[in-house]
């Protein structure tokens, strides 16, 4: 199973790349995805810094786990 | 013994004669007929709203020429990241808001510099100040000032770099160690200053005189920002005075040069003064670091996180990839089998950051081998064992990244270890540091999006066997030019001195994408590699007609000499066989091409250099001086091509490296640098240099022409990690803030008592 880019169509292998994806790439679509589900994109990014484990991008990957769609 | 003829042999700087005898002509040097010159009013605030801008006193003033602003131009943010829009940030002459001290906000061009630098007098600007931020950390905050409008709590650029699984992998570690580094910055402080002078005609056609380390790259964002066909502009650049990674980009002299001149009709000089250089142009990026290392008794490595926070400045300038190769290089040069970095880059009120020698490299060094020796000493682990236990192997895959065809690392390792041992006892307060270090060997990054190869090369053999090399690369003073030649006349048999070369003209070099990531000699090698061979191949075929040998023997050039492989004593004069091989092809010369783009070679670079460096210096205990005593530096470059250029290089990246290392900042109140000149800003100087010995480790690169890497900048990596672990080891003092000042160490040194 492969996960689709909610923003941009592109596919990944499993959701944390591609919440891996969608902070790398950083651009207004896909921060405005990230801030409609409820989250602050940059908040996410600096809790990944702040704080240990991986946080920022686990917690996007779980929510993509919810959100994206599976192909 | 040499197997080359040419490869491998001391040969001088081509250009030497024409430097050292003052006949080279750099742009600071160009004059031409009717020649205005210009100067450039920049902000006097960090961060303001630029209301009204009214030019008429100065334009009244007799001499004065010209005037422009941002309201001239076309309006262009431009940047070097022409894929991604948002990375296009800086206008070179802001229209709306400045947001740095320097900035450039109007230009003049009168009959004298004298004349332009009253003009600039009687500029009125009015500001409105706006507040100000001017710290990374501090500009990441939620009620911080926000520079631009696209990035909420100032946040730039993000990278992301992981492999493994470091979580579960630091549940394995049996110690942890955390660490925070504050990394400095520091100025290129090129002997020639950014200098320009354009020439606009009224057929519409641009010639830019410029110091600069990629002639392509400038021709393409004047085109880009002035709104010029792109082969409508030529850009000359036959000498540059030093770029260090400061040159790639288009600059304030380049593109107010060429808008006056385009106003005017009239060739225009700008060269900025000392002070601009400093405060105006870009620099080295200083780098919050947070590092965590998990390791096994034994010393072997299971995993590291690290994390960082740039000081961007204004704009992105090339900061994003330095962001990026910091992360990629902390993980140098060693197997870790787990790994996550996560670097933000961070908008901040100051002059931009960019590349510089290293390009975050250095940064990344200096902080992971003072680690290391701080876990070495805690688990009573030997410096040399833990590193020789982790070093990167031959055919070593860095997962998602690189892989590792040539690597050199544990002969450096056992080379600076036999130094080291050969010291002996050293007197009181007097250490040996060391530091390893890897580096790319030609960047593949494509930020440009450009369709052409990365390096391209012709050679033409004319009647009497002299050959025209043409190439795009640009020689800045590190040699490139002589390397070619040598590259040149090994492959096509004849001697250095049989090679011309044409560089630095748009107009008649073949494309290069410029002198920077340590590039040319594998990129722009391999092209001249390949053209030389493809003329090579066609004298070779005449030749072997005259010659008519049984067809399994194989004809070779050595020393202007085509002969048999098997039987060198039978051949032809390489001179004889061209005249007649042209005569024979109804007068045409032979021309050969050759190009090279890397591909499938990872995310960085085809190949990479190593060695390891060891720096021994004495600590002044009352004063906190440091004095260096010697430097060795075991080094890796693959073939060797040109032993004097190798030896050059490394002791200039050195003296360079030693001045991040102790020497070199550039301390800042609200914005504005406070040292922007070179009393204040404190250069190694040569009375200060230790003695200095380079050890050559050969290996075979198989990406590299003749097996070579590169030479020059990657050794800018491991002196400032090396001086701070030869402190530690002369006063047991681990200073983990660059550069190491007698008022730190001082300061060290008396924390260290009262703890006593």
């Amino acid at each position: 199973m492969a996960y689709k880019c909610p923003s941009c169509g592109k596919i990944w292998p499993d959701t944390l790349n591609l919440a891996r994806h969608i902070f790398g790439t950083g651009d207004q679509p896909h921060k405005d995805w990230v801030n409609s589900k409820g989250y602050n994109f940059i908040e996410l990014l600096l809790i990944q810094t702040m704080e240990p484990g991986n946080k920022g991008y686990k917690t996007l990957a779980d929510l993509l786990e919810k959100e994206a769609e599976k192909v | 013994m040499n197997k080359y003829n040419v490869i491998n042999t001391p040969v001088h700087n081509i250009d030497g004669i024409a430097k050292i005898t003052g006949r080279a002509q750099y742009t600071f040097d160009v004059k031409l007929p009717g020649m205005l010159y210009g100067k450039i009013l920049r902000s006097p605030h960090a961060h303001a709203k630029i209301l009204h801008i009214d030019t008429s006193k100065a334009e009244a003033l007799t001499g004065v020429k010209g005037i422009v602003t941002g309201n001239d131009t076309i309006g262009i943010r431009q940047g070097i990241w022409r894929r991604f829009k948002e990375l296009c940030d800086e206008e070179i002459l802001a229209r709306e808001t400045v947001r740095y001290i320097g900035e450039p906000v109007a230009a003049v061009a009168a009959i004298d510099e004298d004349t332009a630098e009253e003009a600039m007098d009687l500029i009125e600007v009015e500001y409105e100040p706006l507040p100000g931020v001017f710290e990374p950390l501090d500009a990441i905050k939620a009620d911080a000032p926000q520079l631009h409008e696209h990035a909420e709590r100032n946040i730039n650029v993000t990278r992301h770099i992981e492999w493994g699984d470091v979580d579960e992998a630091f549940l394995k570690a049996d110690y942890i160690r955390e660490d925070w580094f504050r990394c400095s910055s520091q100025h290129h402080v090129c002997m020639e200053t950014h200098c320009a002078v354009a020439s606009y005609t009224p057929d519409k056609k641009l010639t830019v005189y410029t110091s600069t380390q990629s002639h392509y790259y400038i021709q393409v964002l004047l085109s880009w920002t002035l709104g010029i066909r792109e082969n409508d502009i030529r850009v000359i650049s036959r000498y540059t005075g030093g770029g260090f990674g400061s040159k790639f980009e288009l600059d304030s002299a380049q593109f107010c040069s060429s808008l006056l001149s385009m106003k005017l009709f009239k060739p225009v000089k700008i060269v900025l003064t000392r002070e601009e250089e400093f405060i105006a142009t870009k620099r080295r990026t200083a780098m919050f670091y947070y590092l965590r290392t998990g390791v096994k008794k034994d010393g072997s490595f299971v995993a590291k996180e690290a994390r960082v926070f740039t000081e961007g400045g204004a704009y992105t300038s090339m900061g994003a990839t330095a962001l990026y190769l910091t992360g990629f290089f902390q993980a140098f040069p060693y197997v870790w089998p787990s790994y996550r970095y996560d670097g933000y880059r961070v908008y901040t009120n100051t002059s931009p950051s960019s590349a510089m020698r290293g390009f975050g490299a250095p940064q990344a060094t200096f902080c992971a081998e003072t680690q290391i020796d701080l876990i070495a000493k805690e688990l009573g682990i030997d410096r040399m064992d833990i590193r020789r236990k982790n070093a990167m192997y031959p055919g070593y895959e860095v997962p998602g990244q690189a892989t590792i065809q040539s690597c050199g690392l544990m002969e450096c390792l056992d080379k600076i270890d036999t130094w080291i041992k050969s010291r002996g006892k050293l007197p009181a307060n007097q250490g040996i540091g060391i530091a390893a270090y890897g580096f790319m060997s030609g960047g593949i990054f494509n930020w440009f999006d450009t369709p052409y190869a990365f390096s391209s090369a012709i050679v033409q053999v004319n009647i009497d066997g002299k050959v025209d090399l043409y190439i795009g690369s640009q020689d800045m003073g590190q040699g490139s030019n002589t390397t070619m030649s040598i590259i040149c006349a090994e492959e096509l048999g004849v001697k250095v001195e049989d090679i011309r070369i044409h560089m630095g003209d748009t107009e008649n070099c073949p494309v290069d994408i410029g002198a920077w990531g340590s590039r040319e000699t594998l990129m722009q090698g391999n092209a001249v590699k390949r053209a030389a061979a493809d003329a090579k191949q066609q004298i070779i075929e005449f030749a072997a007609a005259k010659l008519s040998p049984n067809i399994v023997y194989d004809l070779d050039i050595k020393d202007r000499w085509i002969h048999l492989v098997s039987r060198p004593e039978r051949g032809l004069s390489f001179f004889d066989v061209v005249k007649e091989a042209i005569r024979a092809k109804e007068g045409l010369t032979i021309i050969g091409r050759g190009h090279y783009t890397p591909h499938r070679k990872g995310m960085i670079s085809p190949a990479y250099s190593f060695g390891v460096q060891a720096v021994e210096a004495h600590i002044d205990p009352d004063t906190g001086k440091i004095t260096l005593k010697n430097c060795v530096t075991a080094h890796d470059c693959g073939q060797v091509i040109n032993p004097i250029g190798v030896e050059g290089q490394l002791e200039g990246a050195m003296a360079m490296a030693a001045g991040y290392g102790f020497t070199e900042d550039l301390p800042m109140e609200d914005g504005k640098i406070m040292n922007p000149n070179l009393v204040d800003y404190k250069l190694l100087r040569t009375t200060e240099m230790p003695e200095t010995k380079v050890i050559e480790v050969e290996t075979y690169e198989p990406e590299g022409p003749f097996g070579a890497k590169e030479a020059g900048e990657g050794l800018t990596n491991p002196t400032a990690g090396a001086l701070g672990n030869a402190i530690y080891h002369a006063t047991g003092l681990s200073i983990k803030e660059l550069p190491f000042t007698p008022e730190k160490i001082l300061h060290a040194i008396r924390e260290q008592k009262k703890k006593k």
